[in-house]
């Protein structure tokens, strides 16, 4: 994918005025993305860059059979970086056949799926590689091939997945400021299953509501998408992917403006691994003020507790959400240009670690949206997972046009 | 609703005949026709229809969304329904599912594309802005007998129609009105006009429908809604588009899977 001079086709559809490939019966649509990221903390590494212009583009294409019964789309993505070249990528986030037929769906393919409900962390959703190359709050994904079947029953759906193909976790540069501390090897990592990244992984999950109940129970048999670290002999860190059984819970109720989420998690590992069984999870509330300052926004106040049972400083793994609570604020408002501001803080409940988080976006121009994301990281304690992100604070302008 | 509301509303109709024979109140006059009216849109099963809102500051500046909604009636309950985003462009693929429920708060889920996540919502906000126009979530919801107390206030020529001026008093809970004044033609029971009083009982917008077409199955559908606001000065013009009625929809297509399906 990376051969491809891609940065000639959105030129060519801006000079086209629309793709012509609508004309085959497509609907196609393309976001363009344009990103500056500035950190304005020194650190003790000269190596490391303080800002990082990019641009990515993501076009759609979709189209229709069968009265509308099977559907085939394909959205591939690319990106470039001024400074970071492990951020110079291509993916294919979509590219799938999906056909329902009265209560069934069917679908092969590569996709994106998302779990859960809490908003500061998604524990049960495990079944697409989280990418950081994109965002830093992880809920950017690579896509992910599979079969899947789903049945809709009157309030509930149970859905099967099979998973051919495993993604590995893309890392940033080392000298990205918020890359992880350490040298990765990311050449051949290593597996625990001996299919290495061809084994096949099951998940199925079964979803629905009652009045104001909201669930999901999921299961999940295969690789980690989150991997551990081992070292090589070149001094750098080789990415290595246990086997594990994950199962998980997902719980919304949702009562005039309270909002309240849970999601919990088990993870099992074989024994041949040495590495611990945990479990871990995330509850909280959300409750929305309407119609404040006149009917200019509505407020949110959102509260979110996290767990872990494994030692974030004796793991092999360091562990960010094992004791932490976030607390943030949400400005809905209600002009036309639909701004959101959602403001928060996390913090560690054992060593009182604080990072600051805000979110404001709006749109502009027609068919547009400008957004704003910075994180600080303010005072963090030497022992805290997120200690190598001292200073790493950072501010992030994008606009993306729609077209 | 439709079991459960044809019984009722027999028995109310029975009731209100009985009651016609003697002098009805004004009260028992309004019901009387809000139900005629129901009965009138009932039986549809399911439709679709495209929407274009054109929103419009004081100053005259315009910006335009695009949805396209699908509609199933339900037995014995609210209808469902499904609205599907398409401009402006950042929103496309966003959806909503609403189960509505009468009295009862709707059930309501917002699916957003980007990140694939399916949100179930509050549906308390009932007063709060649709997408930043002068309709208001209520003004857009399925429109239920019980959610209103009605009174028959006077008989009068509106425009090119004779109408019935009906006093309708919101039931349900978190509503932004004390009261609505709808006009209502006699002929066909279509809305015509609506006039919304905010909670201070001051005359907060006025709402005029017009360029009514008949359907297969007689059913009679606004072309074009225009919202006032009196206090703002700001209007919403919505288009109806392509309403149908025989696309064959059913309960699979007003869930979680159908709503990620749509984009």
């Amino acid at each position: 994918m990376k051969t491809i001079p891609w940065p000639a086709l959105p030129a060519i559809c801006l000079l086209l005025s629309g793709c012509p490939i609508s004309l085959l019966g497509f609907e196609d649509s393309y976001i363009l993305e344009l990103e500056a990221l500035v950190f304005p903390t020194d650190s003790e590494d000269p190596a490391r860059f303080n800002d990082d212009f990019a641009a990515s583009f993501e076009p759609e294409l979709r189209t229709t059979f069968n009265e509308g019964n099977t559907i085939t789309k394909f959205v591939p993505f690319m990106r470039w970086s001024s400074r970071d070249q492990e951020r110079r990528h291509a993916d294919i986030r979509e590219l799938y056949v999906l056909h329902s037929l009265d209560s069934w769906e069917t679908l092969a393919g590569v996709t994106r799926v998302f779990w859960g409900v809490t908003e500061s962390n998604h524990l049960v959703d495990i079944i697409n590689q989280t990418n950081f190359l994109e965002g830093f709050d992880g809920e950017d994904k690579l896509g992910q091939p599979m079969v899947r079947f789903s049945r809709s029953f009157e309030q509930s759906a149970l859905t099967f997945f099979i998973l051919p193909g495993f993604r590995e976790r893309q890392f940033l540069s080392i000298d990205n400021p918020l890359s992880v501390p350490f040298p990765i090897n990311n050449d051949s990592p290593l597996y625990e299953s001996s299919d290495g990244q061809s084994h096949v992984d099951f998940a199925s999950r079964f979803s629905g509501y009652r009045g104001i109940l909201d669930y999901g129970l999921s299961w999940f048999s295969g690789t980690s998408r989150d991997p551990y670290f081992v070292p090589a002999e070149d001094g750098r860190l080789i990415p290595f992917y246990p086997l594990i059984d994950q199962f998980g819970l997902d719980i919304q109720i949702t009562k005039d403006a309270w909002l309240w989420k849970l999601e919990a998690i088990r993870r099992e590992f074989n024994n041949a691994t040495s590495i611990e069984d945990f479990s871990a999870t995330v509850g909280g509330f959300e409750y929305s003020f309407y119609g404040m300052a006149d009917g200019l926004f509505d407020l949110g106040l959102l509260a979110e507790y996290h767990y872990d049972s494994r030692d974030s400083r004796a793991d092999r793994v360091p562990v960010i959400f094992q004791n932490d609570v976030f607390a943030g604020l949400r400005f809905g408002f209600t002009d036309a240009e639909s701004s959101e501001i959602l403001a928060g803080v996390f913090v560690d409940q054992d060593d009182q670690s604080t990072s600051f988080r805000i979110e404001a976006n709006r749109r502009v121009f027609t068919d547009a949206r400008i957004s704003l994301e910075a994180q600080v990281f303010s005072s963090v304690d030497p022992g805290n997972a997120i200690y190598y992100l001292r200073n790493s604070d950072f501010l992030r302008l994008s606009l993306e046009l729609y077209f | 609703m439709q079991t459960l509301k044809v019984i009722t509303l027999g028995a109310l109709l029975i009731a209100a005949q009985i009651n016609s024979v003697m002098a009805q109140t004004p009260e028992e006059k309004g019901l009387e026709i809000a139900i005629a009216a129901d009965q009138r849109d009932s039986g549809w099963k399911h439709q679709t229809s495209d929407m274009e809102m054109i929103l419009r500051n004081r100053a005259g500046k315009e910006s335009t969304r695009k949805i396209t909604n699908r509609q199933l009636e339900v037995q014995g309950d609210g209808d469902k329904t499904l609205a599907l985003f398409h401009e402006p462009r950042d929103v496309k693929g966003t959806a909503m599912l609403t189960f509505s429920h009468g009295l009862e708060p709707d059930d309501q889920w917002l699916y957003l594309p980007s990140i694939k996540r399916v949100k179930r919502i509050s549906s308390k906000n009932k007063s709060g802005p649709f997408m930043g126009s002068e309709f208001a979530f209520e003004d857009l919801s399925s429109q239920e007998i019980e959610k209103y107390k009605y009174k028959l206030l006077k008989e009068e020529s509106c425009g090119e129609y004779e109408c019935y001026v009906i006093e309708r008093i919101p039931q349900y809970a978190n509503s932004g009105y004390t009261k609505q004044i709808s006009w209502i033609d006699k002929a066909e029971y279509r809305n015509i006009k609506v006039e919304y009083y905010d909670r201070k009982d001051a005359l907060l917008k006025t709402l005029e429908l017009s360029g009514y077409k008949e359907y297969p199955g007689s059913y009679w559908r606004a072309d074009q809604f225009e919202m006032t606001n009196h206090q703002t000065g700001k209007s919403t013009t919505l288009l109806w588009k392509n309403y149908d009625f025989e696309t064959g929809l059913d309960e699979n297509n007003f869930n979680q899977n159908a709503l990620k399906r749509l984009r």
